[in-house]
């Protein structure tokens, strides 16, 4: 596999972020916020009508572009932060670019920054990661 | 959760070092399954596990809960919690149906008062190992408490 540095990773598109997919995940995770399944709360901190994304499901949007670049199992490390909140029903794309490509004992690495990028809106997270890259 | 006082800077500094009791956890086909369609993700080849099973399992497996976490750092509310990041490093991939040893503290918990807003900052890192004892993965969960009030 030929990676390059400045070369922009295949984009994945989540094209309407769920709130049932926000309700299952809060039962999975037995996570008592209720700002994933109660438009109420949200709405009272100024939201509006729409519940909020959890950070891993976010960061999960970056886990699937990267594996369907380099492969389930590729992921080595990603770090991410969450200057903005994603409600339901926004379209949010997954978008990177490798900024190293390196070799160790053999192994080749891509280094990348990446992020979730939303029309009309900054970037809700942005980060970094490091992928293992197939043999050529 | 009920309303909780705010904390001084110095309890919230001796949260440094808090072990959690430690555990087991084996991810299930089905939690996998569901998590996996959560993400928008078609179900991984063989027993991969996705990856962002690198969230709750690691609490649950050390023993802990989301829950428990707010209130270690005297959280106001359920909805007082805020994200500053997460860091998830993989040493191997995960795998469904794999039993793995769970260990997390705190390693960071500090006082931040920037411009108006107060907060505590708290980090987590939880450390798994798989049946031989052999580093799988660690996640970093860093999280802002907001305070409405300053001790």
């Amino acid at each position: 596999m030929n990676v390059d540095v400045g070369q922009d990773i295949p984009e994945w598109d989540m094209p309407s972020v769920s709130a049932a997919r926000m309700r299952t995940m809060a039962a999975i995770l037995r996570d008592p916020n209720p700002v994933h399944w109660d438009k109420r709360v949200v709405s009272e901190i100024g939201f509006g009508e729409h519940t909020i994304n959890q950070g891993p499901l976010g960061l999960s949007y970056m886990v699937n572009m990267l594996h369907a670049w380099t492969g389930p199992g590729s992921i080595r490390r990603i770090f991410m932060r969450f200057p903005l909140v994603v409600l339901d029903g926004d379209h949010i794309i997954a978008r990177g670019q490798v900024t190293a490509v390196r070799e160790e004992d053999g192994v080749r690495y891509a280094d990348c920054d990446i992020w979730l990028y939303r029309e009309g809106s900054a970037n809700p997270l942005e980060g970094s990661a490091t992928v293992q890259l197939p043999q050529n | 959760m009920p309303e909780a006082s705010t904390p001084t800077p110095e309890e919230i500094q001796a949260l440094v070092g808090h072990r959690f009791p430690g555990g087991n956890y084996t991810i299930a086909h089905w939690e996998n399954f569901l998590l996996t369609e959560c993400t928008g993700a078609d179900p991984l080849p063989g027993d991969l596990a996705h990856p962002v099973a690198l969230f709750h399992m690691p609490i649950l497996g050390a023993g802990t809960s989301i829950g428990e976490m707010f209130a270690l750092g005297q959280a106001e509310s359920d909805s007082s919690i805020g994200i500053e990041s997460y860091e998830w490093e993989f040493f191997q991939p995960m795998r469904e149906e794999h039993e793995y040893r769970v260990e997390g503290e705190i390693t960071q918990a500090d006082r931040r008062i920037e411009g108006e807003r107060i907060f505590d900052r708290i980090a987590f890192q939880f450390d798994l190992m798989d049946e031989a004892g052999v580093a799988t993965a660690r996640t970093t969960i860093t999280w802002h408490y907001r305070r409405s009030t300053q001790a």
